[in-house]
């Protein structure tokens, strides 16, 4: 591509000689995220350190039509900030000042780069809890996580980050400067582009700072893990769980091949032998935690399990939470290509639902192994390929293929969590429709009139 | 080919290892953290960036090796293999740093080592029946022989024969594996037995190369033979309070934690510093060839010992003997740096 003279001694005056990366080498490293098989290079990396360096870094490339992608840690699945048209990418992992964390209020507010996990430590020395909890958080940013609208382990009790938001600063790509939202749980005033903008995976602004609501730490957490003989007896499992009128923290599943990979990795003494297992978890004051795992054991038992333990204590809790976050990168000890997907299906087709994706695996021959947060419907497919093997990769695709429409079919979606990207943006008519497409088009020519704001992702 | 192939294949650029690498905390640019210098090595293992790239000759010293990137990496990329597959390649001839040619030089002469034994007292016995030979690491025989003198007192039924060489950890960790796998399997011959050592790092490299079950270090091997030395180390007349620096290869090479700790525990009040299991820049030669880097990975590590309030900040390979005590030193801090032998010995009755 190559960008327009005097772009990036221009770069250099906006954010100092030590912020801007050309060299070869510089640039092969911001050629992709955690997306296998997406892969462009920028034509320069630029880290800001304040709003008026975002700012100033955006009215630039407006001018001179240079496409910009913004990126936390890179730790998303779906090409979100791969470059596709190269230009700048605009790397926000400078920008780590946690600006404040408000007992009183609830609130905490932070620089996008801060750390998912770092917000939920200094929140948790105050004895206050940030809830969203994706599985990447060591790595992950908070603009990252609101740009994508993460979900993660607490889902099914608490929602996703947008329940969590509220509210931003965020520069528009002609370099306007907006807060949206505030300090307060109820503001109505004008569109509520707090919620816009959150998910909108970086077409729209560049988010700058980021105001979460907090809640009291609950005094007790905790897990228990339930082995069954397949899946599907796990998904019944859940839909005895919630039609018990119990709502848990925390309901995830891994198969029997994600077991075995994730005990390869963590040694926590789980059982290979079962064919899925179901961990399940519980937050609040200490009676009630008790209570509902014991309530949650006996369904599990009733509806089959094979055997079901209760951790001991919050170590074991913790160590068994961090084992399900890392199950993506530990599958693919099998093999190292994984391509891992994130439909969300209605949870009563959960178990139809996994039933489908073990018929299309066959049918196509692949290995797909399953985990997910079962408590929200939301399965995380994931093909574990080798990534030499193009006619196998060719096949992957066709059986995702089908596995979205099956996700639509049953009244699902194509992304529950990871968002779109480049990789899912094909699907998305598929979900949306032409005449929802075309407003989403209008929307992003009203942000972002010259179109350098991550181009090929939503709303290109 | 210049790295194993399915060593490369392994990332799948997950990031999870971000958090850990004390490079990219510094600087926060991908280049400089684990996933990217392996999507540099690729970059380099497909002819896209020739040896002589700037990017791959500064990021490949600028990283520390302080493998704390290995653990964390749920995939199970051995990062540590890399790197030496990495320098192996990249620091042939003119990129190799000047010093560290020098110093591997030094070391992979025997006699020259025997010398510095007239010189400094480090620990000598005479060789009997060696079932449990203690290695005494070059670097820590020229610049610590008390540590050899201190582990002999603790563990009089050790040998520690005369004729060792150097194990060639720093062979390895300086762009030549061929030579440090050599050099290792030589010592290997030379002392027959189990291998003791109280250098984390020759530790980790050793068993590497001779396997697990022939080499431990000091602080694993006194917790496995039940010589647990007794009394406590005093300080104004109270139980001094000490904490820990872990070795880098000790802990991310060979998964010893628990061991230094408990020794600790036996004989004083331990305070766990909340990095104690990040790098203090040592890094084998890193502080010698990127001084001004170095210091900044240690600086945060200082600040916690004050904090800590602690008397002794235990440390168990000798450059980050070295490294601590400069660095104490410089800020002016009473903690003082001391090998877990010298700390063990001072326990009285
Ligand atoms: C092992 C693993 C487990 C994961 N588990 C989960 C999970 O449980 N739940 C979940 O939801 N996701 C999960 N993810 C996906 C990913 O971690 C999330 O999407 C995360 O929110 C991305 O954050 P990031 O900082 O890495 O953002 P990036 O990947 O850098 O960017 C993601 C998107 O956000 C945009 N963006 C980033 N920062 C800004 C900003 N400041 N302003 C505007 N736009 C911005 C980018 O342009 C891009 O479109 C997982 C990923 C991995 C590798
Ligand atoms: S954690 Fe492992 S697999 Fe993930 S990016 Fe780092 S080295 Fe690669
Ligand atoms: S060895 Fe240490 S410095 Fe080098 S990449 Fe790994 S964590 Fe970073």
């Amino acid at each position: 591509m190559g960008l327009p003279a005097g772009v990036v001694d221009a770069l250099k005056q906006i954010v100092g000689v030590d912020g801007v990366r050309l060299a070869p080498g510089e640039l092969a490293a911001y050629a992709r995220d955690a997306t296998p098989l997406f892969h462009a290079e920028p034509d320069v990396v630029v880290f800001p350190r304040t709003t008026e360096q975002v700012a100033a870094v955006l009215r630039l490339a407006t001018e001179h039509e240079v496409p910009v992608v913004p990126r936390g840690a890179g730790s998303n699945l779906c090409a979100a900030t791969v470059p596709l048209s190269g230009g700048i990418v605009l790397a926000l992992t400078r920008m780590t000042q946690i600006l404040e964390v408000d007992g009183d209020e609830l609130l905490a507010r932070v620089q996008p780069g801060v750390t998912t996990a770092r917000l939920a430590d200094a929140a948790a020395a105050r004895d206050l809890l940030y809830v969203p909890d994706p599985g990447s958080r060591t790595t992950s940013t908070v603009g990252g996580n609101v740009a994508t609208c993460a979900g993660g382990l607490r889902g099914l009790k608490y929602g996703v980050t947008r329940n969590y938001v509220l509210g931003l600063e965020a520069v528009l790509p002609t370099g306007e400067v907006i807060r949206t939202g505030g300090r307060l749980w109820k503001d109505v005033a004008g569109y509520d582009l707090t919620r816009l903008l959150t998910g909108s995976e970086g077409t729209l602004a560049v988010l700058t700072e980021v105001t979460v609501a907090l809640l009291p730490k609950p005094a007790e957490v905790g897990t228990g893990i339930a082995y069954f003989d397949s899946l599907a007896d796990a998904c019944r499992a859940v839909a005895a769980i919630i039609s018990a009128g119990i709502v848990p923290a925390t309901l995830e599943f891994l198969d029997q091949k994600c077991i075995a990979a994730v005990e390869d990795y963590a040694q926590l003494g789980l059982r290979g032998d079962a064919g899925a297992l179901l961990l399940f978890g519980d937050d609040g004051p200490i009676e009630v935690v008790a209570g509902n795992l014991v309530r949650l054991r006996k369904i599990c038992t009733e509806a089959g399990a094979l055997e079901v333990t209760l951790a001991e204590d919050v170590a074991r809790s913790d160590a068994l939470l961090a084992a399900r976050r890392c199950s993506l990168p530990a599958l693919s000890r099998l093999g190292s290509l994984t391509i891992l997907e994130d439909v969300t299906v209605p949870r009563p087709r959960l178990a139809a639902m996994v039933d489908q994706i073990d018929e299309i695996a066959a049918r196509f021959g692949l290995l797909i192994a399953t985990f997910g947060h079962a408590g929200d419907g939301n399965l995380h497919p994931t093909c574990v390929l080798d990534p030499e093997d193009d006619e196998a990769i060719d096949r992957a695709h066709k059986a995702f293929a089908e596995i979205f429409a099956a996700a639509i079919r049953f009244e699902g979606t194509i992304t529950g969590e990871h968002g779109v990207g480049a990789a899912k943006l094909p699907f998305l008519a598929d979900r949306l429709g032409a005449d929802q497409m075309r407003l989403l088009r209008r929307i992003k020519t009203a942000f972002d009139p010259a179109g350098i704001l991550n181009p090929g992702k939503v709303g290109s | 080919m210049i790295f194993d192939d399915d060593l490369l294949e392994r990332c799948i650029s997950c990031g999870f290892c971000l958090p850990a690498c004390p490079t990219y905390s510094l600087t926060a640019d991908e280049s400089s953290s684990p996933r990217g210098r392996i999507t540099l090595m690729r970059a380099l293992e497909t002819g896209q960036l020739e040896p002589d790239d700037p990017t791959l000759v500064e990021q490949s010293s600028f990283c520390l090796g302080c493998r704390a990137c290995e653990p964390v990496c749920p995939a199970g990329v051995q990062y540590g293999d890399l790197l030496e597959q990495w320098r192996d390649h990249q620091w042939q001839g003119r990129n190799r740093p000047v010093l560290a040619r020098l110093l591997m030089a030094v070391v992979a002469r025997p006699w020259l080592l025997r010398l510095q034994g007239l010189v400094r007292r480090h620990a000598r016995t005479k060789v009997r029946g060696r079932t449990y030979s203690l290695m005494l690491g070059c670097v820590e025989r020229g610049l610590y022989p008390r540590v050899s003198r201190a582990a002999l007192r603790l563990a009089p039924g050790m040998q520690a024969p005369r004729a060792q060489g150097c194990c060639g950890a720093l062979h390895a960790h300086n762009g030549s594996s061929v030579q440090g796998a050599e050099m290792a399997e030589a010592l290997g011959k030379r002392l027959p037995g189990t291998i003791v050592t109280t250098a984390g790092g020759c530790a980790a490299h050793l068993s590497a190369h001779l396997g697990r079950d022939r080499v431990k270090e000091f602080s694993e091997w006194l917790v496995e033979m039940g010589a647990w030395p007794q009394g406590e180390v005093r300080v104004d007349g109270r139980r001094a309070r000490v904490a820990l620096q872990d070795s880098c290869h000790l802990r991310n090479g060979m998964g010893v934690t628990r061991q230094p700790r408990e020794l600790i525990k036996a004989v004083a009040e331990y305070v766990e510093l909340p990095g104690a299991g990040g790098c203090c820049g040592a890094a084998g030669t890193y502080s010698l060839l990127r001084g001004a880097d170095s210091r900044k990975v240690l600086a945060p590590k200082l600040a916690e010992i004050e904090a800590a309030r602690v008397d002794f900040v235990v440390v168990v390979n000798p450059g980050c003997l070295r490294q601590l005590e400069q660095g104490l030193r410089r800020s002016g801090s009473r903690v003082k740096a001391v090998h877990l032998a010298e700390l063990l010995t001072w326990a009285e009755e």
